[in-house]
């Protein structure tokens, strides 16, 4: 019945840090923009939900997603669009700059105290069954993460803007070149990394019932470790890393004797770092790019 | 550039001035006390509090004729939340004269500014530094702080989970995020063995972690025997912690520090219940001790919202122990206040009973107020004092 238990455990936790790689991955497939102000579109839905929770919560949840896609498509017009053709680091340092902005944002006008907040009350029971209890919130999490997954998915493979952004992904100016609307590619491309932004938030906020202005920084960091191991670049590889970071994640907890437990995340690391010496594509390779001699 | 010029030139005169006025503190002029705190940044909210308890204690202390016969007053400088920012906060306090400098709610917050104080020759207070280093080993000899020893407060809980619950069975849960938390948790076990307690079972989580906690709660519904799950955390990390455990169908009764002191992070878990904590006073209006409720009252009056947390009680101490001891060595003199505050034996301050010695800036035979929450509402339970409290290192 443990062994359940874990494997409920890590569905969830690997839900969760396959949504965000998924958010960061699709960016950086199309850009080459590894965005670390990700975790804040989830701090401004986050924070949405928060200041939106006397409302009933489906309209909550919505508006606090709806504001994670209006500040993902904001940042990408105001500090990424104009940026488009310079180095991956320029990027790298002004998506740094987008998330001190919005960290600093927050902390002038709502303060640095944690905040509480109990967005979606329904999920805060939990289902009892011999051993095994779950709360509603995990299955909701596993099951928000795979239809997202399925949903995207779809729209990568069956509609046209989709298809329009895996040719962008590939590459980009022969993209151009054949027709492929590059701005209307990237807008949506950063739409729906809000969306999979604000999905994450209602997740955490679930979970944690906290706004805090950095509370997106840590599940940024697991994505980023994430889409490290499962690829750069590849949206499989993305969801493979996120399931693999949760699992290994619930795992380690799970068997490390307590003196190594504090230790779970250099563990972790660890794994990065042989990725990295040993497959520094991650699992899934993606051929546009490797150097090309 | 000519009007450029002149503007700086009467940016660097106004400068001159400022710090020309604060040095020359005639007698009739007030005593300064500096406040070198986090203003903005991540640790303002645990200054905040400490700031506006020191402000309503000079007020009472004007009111009651000042100190030495001149009145108080507060200049402020912000550290930012940088460590690193401490020592020009501090000097730009001390340039408008402070006598007295407090500092950050926590050792490496506040030790940059406290050490430019003792430099400086001023007694230097932290509000709620709860490392026993915060002091004369850490520091210097007139550096205090109002806290209860870290020893003390995981001491304190053991023994009142132990003789006054009758738990004989814990659960620790360590945040490992700072040194507080560690010494937190090193302590209590410390006392719970002495005492004769057993440990259920032990997990620890550390800060860098998303705030998904399955793990820790799997692992704590495992050891389903425990009488109560010991939890040293703040109000970072504690509050999705506890709200995940009892989503999970853990309602084991949960016992905290006074880091997760406040009502404002309650709103996380509707009707959380069997919640206990030890704290510096009730903010609540309903302590036992009278003068805690008129200090919330007034405090209320003063700020136009009643204090967060009870640290906000350190602030006003802190205070009100440096203005008695001034009076006494009836000087202004950094070295005398300190042989003054050195021989404080259970002075009544608002906190609590006090003492400090000349190698002792911390207290460790404070009382705490125990309290509960059972559906949202924080009562009191009662004043308690650990009878011995664990050596301190250094």
């Amino acid at each position: 019945m443990i062994i359940l238990q874990y494997v409920i455990d890590s569905l969830s936790v690997g839900g969760l840090y396959a949504l965000a790689a998924l958010g960061i991955g699709l960016i950086f497939g199309i850009m080459r923009l590894i965005n670390f102000a990700y975790g804040d579109l989830l701090m401004m839905g986050a924070y949405a939900m928060f200041l939106m929770a006397a409302a009933v919560w489906p309209i909550t949840i919505l508006g606090g997603v709806v504001i994670a896609i209006l500040v993902a498509l904001l940042t990408e017009r105001i500090a990424f669009r104009p940026l488009r053709t310079a180095d991956p680091s320029v990027l790298l340092a002004a998506s740094f700059a987008v998330s001190f902005f919005l960290q600093n944002l927050v902390l002038m006008v709502m303060g640095g105290r944690a905040l509480g907040v109990d967005i979606v009350p329904v999920l805060n029971q939990h289902i009892v069954w011999g051993e095994l209890s779950v709360s509603l919130l995990n299955l909701f999490t596993i099951a928000i993460s795979i239809a997202l997954m399925v949903g995207l998915s779809i729209f990568l493979n069956k509609t046209s803007i989709g298809v329009n952004m895996r040719a962008a992904s590939e590459d980009v100016r022969m993209a151009r070149m054949l027709g492929v609307r590059v701005n209307l590619v990237i807008a949506a491309a950063f739409a729906i990394s809000g969306l999979l932004a604000g999905a994450a938030a209602i997740v955490i906020l679930g979970k944690t019932g906290l706004v805090l202005p950095a509370m997106g920084l840590r599940l940024t960091l697991v994505a980023f470790v994430a889409t490290v191991i499962g690829g750069m670049g590849s949206l499989t590889g993305a969801v493979i890393g996120g399931y693999a970071v949760g699992i290994l994640e619930v795992v380690l907890g799970g068997v490390l004797p307590l003196a190594l437990l504090n230790y779970r995340e250099a563990f972790i690391f660890a794994v990065v770092l042989l990725f990295l010496m040993f497959r520094p594509g991650g699992i899934i390779k993606v051929a546009s790019l490797e150097e090309r001699v | 550039m000519k009007k450029l010029t002149s503007l700086a030139l009467a940016g660097a005169l106004a400068l001159g001035l400022a710090s020309f006025t604060g040095q020359a503190s005639a007698d009739g002029d007030p005593i300064v006390i500096g406040a070198a705190i986090a203003l903005s940044g991540f640790v303002q909210p645990y200054d905040d509090g400490p700031l506006k308890g020191a402000q309503l204690a000079i007020a009472d202390i004007n009111a009651k004729g000042g100190v030495l016969g001149r009145q108080l007053t507060i200049v402020t400088a912000d550290t930012k939340s940088d460590p690193a920012q401490g020592t020009n906060a501090a000097i730009e306090v001390l340039e408008q004269g402070a006598e007295l400098v407090m500092v950050t709610c926590d050792f490496d917050f506040g030790a940059a500014a406290a050490l430019q104080a003792s430099a400086a020759g001023k007694v230097t207070f932290s509000s709620c530094a709860g490392d026993p280093k915060f002091g004369v080993q850490g520091i210097g000899p007139l550096a205090y702080t109002m806290a209860l020893g870290t020893p003390a407060q995981g001491a304190t809980l053991a023994e009142w989970a132990y003789k006054e619950k009758g738990w004989r069975k814990a659960y620790i849960e360590m945040d490992s995020m700072v040194e507080y938390f560690k010494s937190l948790c090193a302590n209590f076990k410390i006392r719970w063995a002495e005492l004769g307690g057993e440990i259920a079972g032990e997990d620890s989580f550390n800060f860098a972690e998303v705030k998904t906690f399955d793990g820790q709660v799997t692992r704590m519904k495992a050891s389903s025997d425990a009488d109560f799950v010991f939890m040293c955390t703040g109000t970072f990390d504690g509050p999705a912690l506890i709200k995940q455990a009892r989503n999970a169908g853990v309602t084991t009764p949960i016992l905290a520090s006074e880091s997760m002191d406040g009502a404002f992070w309650l709103d996380a878990i509707p009707n959380l219940s069997d919640f206990y904590l030890s704290v510096y006073g009730s903010m609540f209006g309903n302590d036992p001790n009278a003068r805690v409720n008129d200090y919330v009252t007034r405090y209320t009056a003063m700020h136009g919202a009643a204090p967060i947390t009870a640290h906000s009680m350190t602030g006003y101490s802190l205070v009100e122990a440096w203005a008695l001891a001034a009076e006494r060595a009836g000087s202004l003199d950094g070295d005398a206040i300190r042989m003054e505050l050195d021989k404080f034996n259970n002075e009544d301050l608002l906190v609590g009973a006090t003492s400090f010695s000349p190698d002792l800036h911390i207290n460790l035979f404070r009382g705490m107020q125990m309290m509960e929450v059972q559906n949202g509402k924080h009562a009191p339970i009662k004043r308690y004092t650990a009878e011995s409290v664990p050596p301190i290192k250094f």
